[in-house]
């Protein structure tokens, strides 16, 4: 097909790997090489270290080489930003960011993180200190200490100038390069797309373990409770079997999960009970938006599992605001097993009890008696849903159900 | 050993592509023959992988139409959710559009501009339209239809940026809609059978949500 030389577009989801190109690939070959090109990448680093920042004022010194890092860092983040997935919110990023800067006050107003909107239990830091934390992961979190944890470690990729270091391995490495262009034509001298692999993908073991070990001294000495941090990975784990989640996820990589945990453990063993940020409830109430725009974000994806790991523990009740019955009523009813209509309609029922002006338990519970054929309970709930949000973006569908139930329930005894 | 590395290169592209050709005035029919529908004259059309239908004029990523008939079974591969015929219009639209999330970052946090019930070929369905930007900023429009049949959904989806493509190929769009008919095989069974099941199959308890 004829291609535009000067809009790329991209709307059809698959533009990009095949048809765009002008003649169609095998996306396994695609998957395959992509896979080969991080392994060959993992292989070639090795060696080479350089000294950590010791404060803002040491970025100024920043030049050659990595100045040219940070610039492709820049020109990621220019792409997130410009893609429209931050999530915006800003008392939650704002929250996010004063944890960052206790943990690193001499880099105060040189690491700045963001939310990302996704449900991915993922983290990740760019070589010019910008910090990304998706939502899903944020919701997860139990307490301000396991949030810590997280940015701790991730701030020291940062401070550690681990992205600088990969890059220059990738750079050194001449067998990577050839093998490079092998197979993946035109990702050699593209770093950008490296940086983005090795930051999603996690770095090298090394750097994860140095991560680890620095960022829980940053946790140390700004007085979190150490103890929490096991713990995050102990959750996490737990979401991990529930789920079975085979995707990017936060220190997943390097090493491997249950022994960050062993690591973690080790490295609290002897430290003093009692610090900071172990309120599961101080948490709960800055991230009480942001977890329910997560569940939104992970039942609209379909992720109905996720969500009920979250909802279905009677122990975190307390911790979601009362809507969020409705959003575990959503899980049940997403996810379709048998029983779950009624676990869906219970929890339907007990969120119209604890939150009676959040219109879309209304319409839930409407469309489930619709279908059970209960047509005069139907049209109740569904009118009251109506009623509650006039301008619902759905009221064409409620609309349409009414319609049927009035009809039914006029000829039903 | 050479005839038998051309014949397995061979076998590997026959499965991933079949060649592109000019829409002429005629009716086309669907790979399987389940569907015809007119397409927009002198756009190219292609049969890609899992015998879906794509159109474009300029290129797919700078519009495309594209016409899937698959099983509602395995309809929804990355949300890995079985659907069933028995669904609501709007739990298939949901499931659509959490299909279209699970494709990348950017299109996870898409926007749902507009969500219906919608007539198609007969059928009960729904349409929809998301909006979301891509890694340059540029935003990018899908409008969607479909309706279950049987054991199968079928769906026509239309993207392109908003940036001058989307509002001049829109109507060629609406008309490739309008037009999609099942085959007479399909027809015997299909027409208004999403009507009756809206209105009489309601008895039907195995609906998974709305």
């Amino acid at each position: 097909m004829r291609r535009n030389k000067t809009i790329r577009g991209d709307a059809y989801p698959g533009a990009q790997s095949d048809l765009a190109a002008g003649s169609y690939r095998c996306r396994p070959f695609a998957r395959a090489a992509a896979t080969a090109l991080i392994l060959a990448w993992a292989v070639s680093a090795a060696g080479a270290k350089v000294e950590p920042f010791s404060d803002s004022a040491a970025l100024e010194h920043v030049n050659g080489d990595e100045r040219r890092v940070w610039t492709q860092g820049n020109e990621i983040a220019l792409a997130i930003d410009r893609g429209g997935i931050i999530y915006e919110n800003p008392g939650a990023s704002a929250y996010v960011q004063s944890v960052m800067d206790r943990l690193f006050p001499e880099f105060k107003g040189s690491v700045q993180v963001a939310i990302v909107k996704s449900s991915q239990l993922n983290a990740f830091a760019l070589p010019n200190g910008r910090i990304y934390i998706n939502q899903g992961l944020l919701a997860r979190l139990r307490n301000e200490a396991q949030l810590a944890t997280l940015l701790g470690h991730e701030g020291t990729h940062f401070t550690y100038r681990h992205g600088y270091q990969s890059e220059r391995k990738v750079k050194n490495a001449g067998a990577f390069a050839t093998f490079g262009s092998m197979i993946l034509p035109g990702a050699v001298g593209f770093l950008p797309q490296l940086l983005a692999i090795s930051s999603v993908y996690g770095f090298s073991r090394e750097m994860e373990t140095e991560a680890d070990v620095q960022g829980f001294a940053r946790l140390q000495r700004a007085g979190y409770d150490v103890h929490e941090s096991p713990r995050i990975f102990e959750h996490l784990m737990a979401d991990i079997k529930a789920e079975d989640i085979k995707e990017p996820f936060f220190f997943a990589t390097h090493p491997k999960l249950a022994d960050r945990v062993q690591n973690m453990k080790k490295l609290s063993a002897g430290a003093p009970y009692g610090g900071d940020g172990t309120s599961d409830l101080e948490y709960a109430n800055r991230m009480a938006q942001l977890r329910l725009d997560s569940l939104e974000h992970m039942l609209s994806m379909g992720r109905a599992k996720s969500a009920l790991v979250m909802l279905s523990d009677p122990e975190r009740v307390p911790e979601f605001p009362p809507e969020a019955q409705y959003y575990l009523g959503e899980a049940y009813r997403l996810r379709g097993h048998e029983g779950d209509a009624r676990l869906a309609e219970e929890a339907y029922l007990k969120a119209i009890e604890v939150a009676p002006a959040f219109p879309p338990s209304y319409r839930g519970l409407g469309v489930l008696r619709f279908k059970a054929n209960h047509y005069t309970d139907a049209q109740n709930y569904l009118d009251r849903y109506l009623e509650l949000a006039p301008d619902a973006p759905d009221r064409k569908y409620v609309d349409s159900y009414l319609s049927i139930a009035r009809k039914k329930a006029g000829s039903q005894p | 050993m050479n005839r038998l590395v051309i014949a397995a290169v061979l076998v590997i592209l026959s499965g991933c592509a079949f060649g592109p050709k000019r829409v002429d005035s005629s009716r086309t029919e669907g790979p399987d023959k389940s569907y015809t529908v007119d397409l927009p004259v002198g756009w190219i059309s292609q049969v890609t992988y899992h015998s879906r239908l794509l159109v474009s004029r300029d290129g797919p990523p700078l519009e495309y139409i594209l016409i899937t008939k698959t099983s509602l079974k395995t309809a929804f591969p990355k949300t890995k959710k079985a659907a069933s015929e028995t669904m609501l219009p709007a739990e298939l639209a949901e499931l659509q559009i959490a299909e279209i999330k699970s494709e990348d970052q950017y299109t996870a946090a898409l926007t749902v501009a507009e969500n219906e019930p919608a007539e198609i070929a007969g059928h009960q369905g729904f349409r929809f339209r998301v909006r979301y930007k891509n890694n340059r900023g540029l935003e990018i429009q899908r409008v969607a239809y479909g309706f279950a049949e049987k054991s199968d959904y079928y769906q026509v989806q239309f993207g392109a940026p908003t940036l001058y493509y989307f509002d001049r190929y829109y109507p060629d769009f609406q008309k490739t809609v309008a037009s999609f008919q099942l085959s007479d095989s399909n027809k015997k069974t299909s027409a208004l059978k999403s009507q009756r099941l809206l209105s009489e199959n309601l008895t039907r308890s195995n609906w998974t949500g709305h």
